[in-house]
């Protein structure tokens, strides 16, 4: 029950700046993913969070306590690793009991709390034996049971379905997010994995190259991402977005996007947005989601390049100077070489500062 | 939670029959591997059969007979029983035992302490990290030739224990029984630890990080840590290490030998250096080979609850 506060965090190895000032808050109970491709700074962030890391400049509150100084035993953080770091020199019971056993609780107290943790977590059956040869959902389960068993205020996951097989990582998904819901704890998740990080977090803190993009919930990093690169990271495939200009037309201001045409006019308030924004030079953005692929007509002009048929739905790649993806229906009747024209639903079109590659919103 | 029953290791559980092809193969494997196989037998079997024909014998070169006629001196189990009576053979066996027992465990925590030194960084670390390692390097027989000069009444070890007393000691180490023991212990001491110290180093290294991580996140202080997660975990190769010294002292001989030649008297006289004396001196083989059976059943035994040992944690303990 605790709310992280990192203000201004800085850390530097040598010349290489992991992490240039990250300021954010972790409410209390709340389940946040740091999300970010490899090297953004999101595993820093954790261990600077569990202490294992000191920071270079700025600092971590935990309600309002520094805690900077305080070793990371004494910061009450329970740390997921991302390969469990079960000890398997020991049984299960030994693993769980390990945490109320080295801060010197009663044996009593140690067997009660076991108890407890293995009933809720349904080790109970494998209590005695060797934790080395158990399967990975117990392991993860097993790593959970392990720090939860002290109470920690916070915990924190590493990538702990990085090593878990796609088809299995469902399953330890919700086992984990329904685990979360039981303990109330405040997590920090880390991942790379955009999937994992929209199913289970409450909010999404987005990184690159030590900068935090965006933060908000899984829905509206997906609607509405703060600029071009969480667009991009955001979604599966990502967000399209072509370069363009805007431009008055007759019914209104679009965007001229080149060989691909000019753009429907864009919403009113999106519009008013832009020419308050200044710059001309925009970077057009629909999700593949959003489009309607017609054959000839009116929309973007664009000609089929491949057709990626994934059973449920079917991935049209179009290309006009720059590749655009497109979702259609599973049994979606064009092939390589047809002209098409896509319609972007107009609530779904997003525009961003070309030079900035800052959101440009409307309303 | 239905997820328990996706286990991965349920597949395991399937009954291991071996199918047809794979036998087939198997013979083939067995079929190629023959004539290195009996060659193998040859060079390790036929000495040991040769050796045991000896053991039951009076046999020696001196017979002016092939070791192949010694059943002429057949004596069925005399040398064993002779064995069980001879004193010079109890006390070699037990003063090995005593180099052993103060030697093994010196060499294991000296070199526990230093391995544990070195998984921090400190400044010189590469530098001290050679130093340590140079004299198990050293030739066993260079390096008794060194001790031998060392521990002359006159010579430096004597010069530094007068510096640091302020008194003039001269200490007869190798002429003295008890303390000729002790310089051996010294010299085997100074050899060998480096070789305890790479392997335990090695194993502590190999402990995952992430568990010591795990274990200060759950509150274990350095003490804590270096017994419930560290030890355990190199214990494999604890084993590993005390089995290989253990069995080289047994062997202990060249070192010793140049130092005192096992004396004075036998004051240092240890099993090989005894068997050295019976098979150069006395010149009885069929002894000699009893006395050296004894010992290789001996050590076998010793290797084989090792290897138990490794066994036992490729199965179980580590993942």
């Amino acid at each position: 029950m605790t709310t992280i506060r990192l203000e201004n965090l800085v850390k530097r190895f040598g010349d290489f700046t992991a992490l240039k000032t990250m300021d954010l808050e972790i409410r209390d109970g709340e389940f946040m993913a740091l999300l970010g491709p490899s090297g953004c700074g999101k595993s820093t962030t954790m261990n600077m969070i569990a202490g294992m890391e000191d920071p270079s400049g700025g600092r971590i509150l935990f309600d309002g306590r520094d805690m900077n100084g305080v070793p990371m035993g004494k910061r009450g953080v329970g740390f997921v690793f991302q390969n469990y770091a079960i000890f398997t020199h020991m049984t299960v019971r030994q693993n769980l009991a390990y945490g109320p056993k080295m801060r010197g609780m009663s044996r009593s107290e140690i067997d009660r709390r076991v108890k407890n943790i293995a009933d809720f977590l349904q080790l109970t059956p494998m209590l005695d034996q060797k934790s080395a040869k158990l399967s990975v959902n117990i392991l993860q389960r097993l790593a959970i049971g392990r720090s939860a068993i002290v109470e920690p205020a916070i915990f924190l996951l590493d990538e702990p379905l990085s090593n878990v097989d796609a088809a299995f990582r469902a399953v330890m998904r919700t086992e984990l997010k329904h685990l979360q819901k039981q303990f109330k704890q405040t997590m920090v998740y880390v991942t790379h994995d955009q999937l994992e990080a929209m199913t289970m977090a409450d909010r999404i803190a987005v990184m690159d190259h030590g900068v935090l993009q965006q933060v908000g919930t899984p829905l509206e990093v997906y609607n509405n991402p703060a600029n071009i690169f969480v667009a991009r990271f955001i979604g599966a495939p990502g967000m399209n977005l072509i370069a363009g200009e805007l431009a008055e037309t007759d019914r209104g201001l679009a965007v001229d996007l080149g060989s691909w045409g000019v753009s429907p006019p864009l919403p009113d308030d999106l519009a008013a947005a832009a020419s308050a924004a200044g710059s001309r030079a925009v970077q057009y953005g629909f999700r593949p989601e959003e489009a309607t692929l017609g054959l000839e007509g009116q929309g973007l002009r664009s000609r089929v390049t491949f057709v990626e048929r994934i059973g449920a739905r079917t991935i049209v790649h179009v290309e006009s100077g720059q590749t655009v993806k497109i979702v259609a229906e599973n049994d979606v009747g064009c092939s390589i070489g047809d002209d098409v024209s896509i319609v972007p639903a107009p609530a779904a079109v997003r525009l961003f500062d070309a030079a900035s590659t800052a959101a440009i919103r409307g309303g | 939670m239905s997820a328990t029953e996706i286990l991965p290791g349920a597949a395991e559980a399937a009954p291991r029959t071996i199918p047809p092809v794979d036998r087939e193969s198997r013979r083939l494997g067995f079929r190629l591997t023959l004539p290195t196989q009996l060659l193998v037998l040859f060079i390790a079997g036929f000495p040991l059969l040769m050796q045991l024909y000896i053991s039951l014998t009076d046999w020696s070169p001196l017979d002016g007979v092939g070791w192949w006629k010694a059943w002429q001196s057949w004596n069925s189990f005399a040398n064993y029983t002779d064995l069980l009576e001879d004193r010079r053979w109890w006390g070699a066996l037990w003063r090995t035992f005593i180099i052993m027992l103060v030697c093994v465990p010196a060499e294991f925590l000296l070199a526990l302490g230093l391995a544990t030194l070195f998984m921090d960084d400190f400044p010189g670390k590469r530098v001290f990290y050679s130093i340590l390692l140079m004299p198990m390097m050293v030739v066993p027989a260079v390096a008794g030739y060194m001790f031998f000069m060392l521990f002359q009444s006159g010579g430096p070890f004597n010069g530094i224990l007068s510096a640091l007393s302020g008194m003039d000691i001269k200490i007869a180490w190798l002429s003295d029984p008890t303390l000729a023991l002790v310089a051996v212990m010294i010299a085997d001491i100074w050899q060998w630890t480096p070789l305890m110290f790479l392997i335990l180093l090695a194993g502590l290294v190999g402990v995952p990080e992430d568990q010591l991580k795990a274990a200060t996140l759950l509150g274990a202080n350095w003490r804590q840590r270096f017994f419930t997660i560290m030890l355990p975990r190199i214990k494999t190769i604890m084993v590993i290490a005390l089995a290989i010294r253990v069995i080289e002292i047994f062997k202990i001989f060249d070192t010793l030998y140049i130092m005192t030649g096992g004396g004075p008297g036998v004051a240092t006289e240890t099993i090989s250096v005894y068997i050295y004396k019976v098979t150069t001196q006395d010149l009885i083989w069929g002894y000699v080979a009893a006395i050296a059976l004894v010992i290789l059943i001996a050590l076998s035994v010793l290797a084989v609850f090792a290897m138990k040992r490794m066994e036992a944690a490729k199965n179980g303990g580590r993942a």
